[in-house]
């Protein structure tokens, strides 16, 4: 072997395996041993299944039921909208007795609380309708692969939920290289994507190669925490025969935030203010990988997910193949729920999760995680001390950003120097009020100055606009003044001008439209004909839109 | 801005701001043990005085204020400032000179400026600096009781039995010494005009070093002298050693980064190399004096790291240390005070603004300069091909 291949076998071996340093990351107790013990149950089907119409980010779904309907399991009970939406299937067979707003966790940017909800009564019997499974997704051409995906309701499943189909799409106008399947899942407490490649490995590897397809991309790459072991070892088995790589990544967290992913795979940034697709790269999760199996291989559409119960609260944590809508009080009595020492119930991560008050919210689509959190693992937050820039958040911030800076031009309100200082590269991971000393809730600061930059920016572009309207207004009216002052008198005195305007004339004018009115529609009685020419022509041919 | 309500994430580390400070606190007692071994009880008196003072005074200051004086005052932070505060003040020094700069560095320096976290300047050196300038004497003369071998002083007026010769050398921690210290910080105290002595009045430690020449450890060590041992005048060589201890356990805790003291020690040990010569000594004085000598590393570790004063961003703390390193050789060598902590400490927290916003990092996704990348080549002549070959 020459040195020219033996250079070339070591980076290409150190391109394989070794993943880039990315900057700041902490290192959370994780408490993920726990609901690891078990292995991923399936749950009974319980009395009520609560399934909202928007489980994703984007627009909400429409319901295509009514009350009283009786629905089979994989039904698709509420269509996508036109676009940025994904469908929702009833999760087993039974009787929609309503669809009402219902309490739900809200997601990540979405503030409200409750939202339309199709109720589903089942009736035990978990009748299905007929499934198309493809065993071989080669046949599938792009466009079929991509419909295919969005029929099954698939949206990112690893907590934001940003409909699947809608990503995949973007590598119709951007160049694709490398597809990077996230199994990293560095918060604390969640453990689904480790249980499920634990499991079921060879499903993910499967999913993540239909992904690679269905974003025509070069490459694929698994980044996982090495902390994870037996996920690796299975991972490593499954991907023997696969073109799909695997990069063993180091835990800290938010080692598994895309930016911070696409950095220590790669070592590229995602640049401010563009996409991922735009140098070429797209993320999915792992739990997606494992749901575009399903919709492909298996025919079956979304209608449940892996989900991990745990905290203190529990007796038993453990992970869920759990039907969507199922309420978590539900999940929770399954566990063993303790419920005098439950203190918080957090849907999502400790780092990242959100706080519900109400336990009859249902799973989601996005739900990775339920903690029934105790006192001694949720102390009672602290007071806020002052800020003494010891710069341990700037050591732990993914983003390079100085938490520090922003929290002093946070509570001036200088919106410029926080612009300047990257308030909007701030991924809200929490790194830093994870690390503060001083106990001040950071991200929160940077939320609340966010929507206010964001609030004034919207009024600014307003009042600009409205500036430019009146501005124009008056040039008008100046212009109009000019003109007239101009002209020459007319010749004919401004009274003569008068009964001109009494010639108008109802009947003329009736008569005008009925004529315009007749006109549109020979055209359109035209298009129409030729429409249907054209498709019993050529059955391929579309059809015009109206 | 009103304090928003709580939220993500949910989950925060068990380190806090009393922890942190207990542990700067911990940090020193090496190096105020060693001192306290080699000048007496005058250091622990200063610090006693001092902290009591600085409680007392932040406790009635945050009580005009209307804050929460649990809250606050258990953050140690005063007490942090009043224990560096007292280090630096010489030993022996009467009692209204520390209760002066105290008042000064808590009340002015520090809640003038709206308190903990807003204070530009370190307050213990700014009290250290209103005292230099105010009371230039005072502060340069060192009072060590056990050096009071030819003094006048009758041993037998102390009250105190069996010792009569005037020759006696007194150990700093005998019960003599103590009152001896005593004396000297509360002049009131003394029962008669003859206990008014002021033991040795010695000048700043670094002359002596300067004439020197070379290691006191070293010289111990060849003439078999114990380190140990206060006639060895080994004592600013182990009291920096001590403090460096200290300092390289916060760094081990990560309580401060390695930028500042690095920069500082490195700086100081550059420019006085460069101007280091055999037999110029005398004059600029050995690197290593330079460093070991005086309160070069209390002032790198604990000093010049006092993190609200100082520049936040890792390459604005390096020059940061920097300008610190060369104030302090600059004032040393060429400046009229022997000894230049406090101002150049100052110094530097007078150019951390600026470090501060010119010395940014990178952030994610952006060029240097604050320039946003482009997308790639590929992508940007992909797009202008427009739709794929769907």
């Amino acid at each position: 072997m020459s040195i020219a291949n033996k250079f070339t076998a070591l980076s290409a071996w150190r391109h394989k395996l070794r993943a880039h340093a990315t900057p700041g990351g902490i290192r959370p107790k994780a408490y993920k041993k726990t609901s690891l013990r078990s292995r991923i149950m399936p749950t009974p089907i319980p009395g009520l299944l609560i399934l909202p119409l928007g489980q994703h980010q984007g627009t909400a779904a429409e319901a295509l039921v009514s009350v009283g309907d009786r629905v089979l399991k994989y039904q698709t009970i509420a269509a996508a909208a036109q676009s940025n939406s994904v469908a929702v299937h009833a999760p087993t067979s039974g009787t929609i007795v309503a669809i009402e707003n219902s309490p739900v966790a809200r997601l990540a940017n979405n503030l409200n609380e409750s939202q339309l909800c199709i109720h589903l009564e089942p009736d035990g019997k978990d009748s299905a309708t007929e499934l198309y499974p493809e065993s071989d997704y080669h046949l599938l051409d792009h466009s079929q692969l991509l419909q295919r995906i969005a029929d099954a309701g698939i949206c990112g499943m690893g907590g934001a939920g940003f409909p699947t189909r809608d990503k995949l799409q973007l590598s119709i106008d951007h160049k694709i290289d490398l597809l990077i399947i996230n199994a990293v899942e560095c918060e604390p407490y969640i453990t689904a994507d480790e249980a499920l490649i634990r499991e079921r490995a060879e499903a993910v590897v499967q999913g993540a190669e239909i992904l690679l397809a269905a974003t025509r991309a070069s490459r694929c790459v698994i980044g996982i925490e090495d902390s994870k072991t037996d996920a690796i070892t299975k991972l490593v088995a499954a991907l023997k025969n696969s073109s799909v790589e695997l990069m063993v990544i180091g835990t800290k967290y938010p080692a598994g935030g895309e930016k911070q992913l696409i950095q220590a795979v790669t070592g590229k940034e995602v640049p401010s203010g563009l996409h991922p697709a735009d140098i070429g790269i797209l993320l999915q999760n792992a739990g997606t990988a494992y749901a575009a199996y399903n919709a492909i291989i298996l025919g079956q559409p979304c209608i449940s997910r892996i989900t991990t119960l745990t905290g203190l609260a529990l007796q038993t944590p453990k992970n869920f193949e759990t039907l969507l809508g199922i309420p978590i009080s539900f999940l929770f009595e399954l566990c063993g729920i303790n419920e005098s020492a439950r203190l918080k119930t957090i849907i999502g991560g400790s780092m990242m999760g959100i706080e519900v008050s109400n336990t009859a919210v249902p799973v989601t689509k996005t739900t990775n995680c339920v903690i029934a959190g105790c006192a001694e693992e949720f102390p009672s937050p602290t007071d806020e001390h002052a800020c003494i820039r010891c710069g341990f958040c700037a050591t732990a911030c993914p983003a390079s950003l100085l938490p520090q800076q922003l929290l002093s031009y946070s509570k001036s309100s200088d919106h410029q120097q926080l612009q300047d200082h990257g308030l909007f590269d701030c991924i809200e991971c929490g790194a830093c009020a994870y690390v503060c000393p001083s106990k001040i809730p950071l991200v929160q600061y940077y939320r609340a100055s966010k929507s206010k930059i964001k609030a004034r920016q919207a009024s600014h572009a307003q009042s600009a606009r409205w500036q430019n309207r009146f501005q124009f207004h008056q040039f008008r009216i100046k212009k109009t003044a000019d003109d007239t002052s101009n002209k020459k008198p007319r010749d004919t005195p401004a009274a003569d001008i008068k009964p001109k305007l009494e010639d108008f004339s109802r009947d003329e004018a009736r008569r005008k439209i009925a004529d315009a009115v007749a006109r549109v529609q020979t055209r359109k009685s035209k298009l129409i004909a030729s429409t249907k020419n054209a498709n019993s022509n050529n059955g391929n041919m579309p059809g015009v839109e109206e | 801005m009103t304090a928003p309500g709580p939220g993500s994430p949910l989950q925060t580390s068990t380190q806090t701001i009393a922890g942190i400070m207990q542990l700067v606190l911990l940090a020193l007692v090496p190096g105020i043990a060693m001192a306290t071994w080699f000048f007496g009880f005058g250091i622990l008196i200063n610090i006693l005085l001092a902290g009591v003072t600085a409680i007392a005074l932040e406790a009635a200051i945050l009580k005009l204020r209307k804050k929460d004086i649990r809250l606050h005052l258990g953050d140690y932070s005063a007490l942090v400032s009043a224990v560096l505060f007292a280090i630096a003040v010489p030993p022996g020094s009467p009692w209204w000179l520390v209760i002066i700069g105290i008042v000064f560095a808590l009340v002015f320096a520090k809640h003038m400026y709206g308190g903990l976290g807003q204070n530009p300047f370190n307050p213990a050196m700014c009290g250290y600096v209103l005292l230099l300038l105010a009371f230039p004497l005072e502060m340069t003369t060192w009072h060590i009781p056990n050096e009071i071998v030819n003094s006048a002083i009758r041993i037998d007026s102390l009250g105190i039995g069996d010792i009569t010769s005037d020759q006696q050398i007194l150990s700093p921690f005998s019960w003599l010494g103590l009152q001896q210290s005593l004396v000297l910080t509360f002049p009131f105290i003394a029962r008669n005009s003859q206990q008014l002595i002021d033991g040795l009045a010695m000048a700043t430690p670094l002359i002596e070093f300067k004439m020197a020449g070379h290691s006191a450890l070293l010289t111990a060590w060849d003439n078999g002298l114990s380190w140990f041992d206060r006639e060895s005048a080994t004592g600013w060589e182990l009291i920096n050693i001590a403090y460096l201890g200290g300092g390289l356990l916060l760094l081990y805790k990560r309580i401060i980064s390695w930028h500042i003291p690095f920069s500082i020690l490195l700086t100081i040990g550059v420019i006085s190399s460069l101007f280091y010569a055999p037999d110029s000594a005398a004059i600029y004085g050995t690197p290593y004096l330079h460093l070991f000598g005086s309160a070069t590393m209390i002032a790198a570790f604990f000093i010049a790291t006092d993190p609200v004063s100082a520049a936040t961003s890792n390459r604005g703390r390096i020059i940061y240390g920097i300008l610190i390193g060369t104030t302090i050789y600059s004032i040393r060598v060429w400046g009229s005070y022997l000894d230049s902590i406090a101002l150049a400490v100052l110094f530097g927290n007078f150019c951390a603004p600026l470090l501060d916003y010119y010395c940014r990092p990178r952030r994610y996704g952006h060029l240097r300069r604050g320039l946003v990348q482009r997308p790639n080549q590929a992508t940007e002549q992909h797009r202008e091909k427009g739709i794929g070959e769907l």
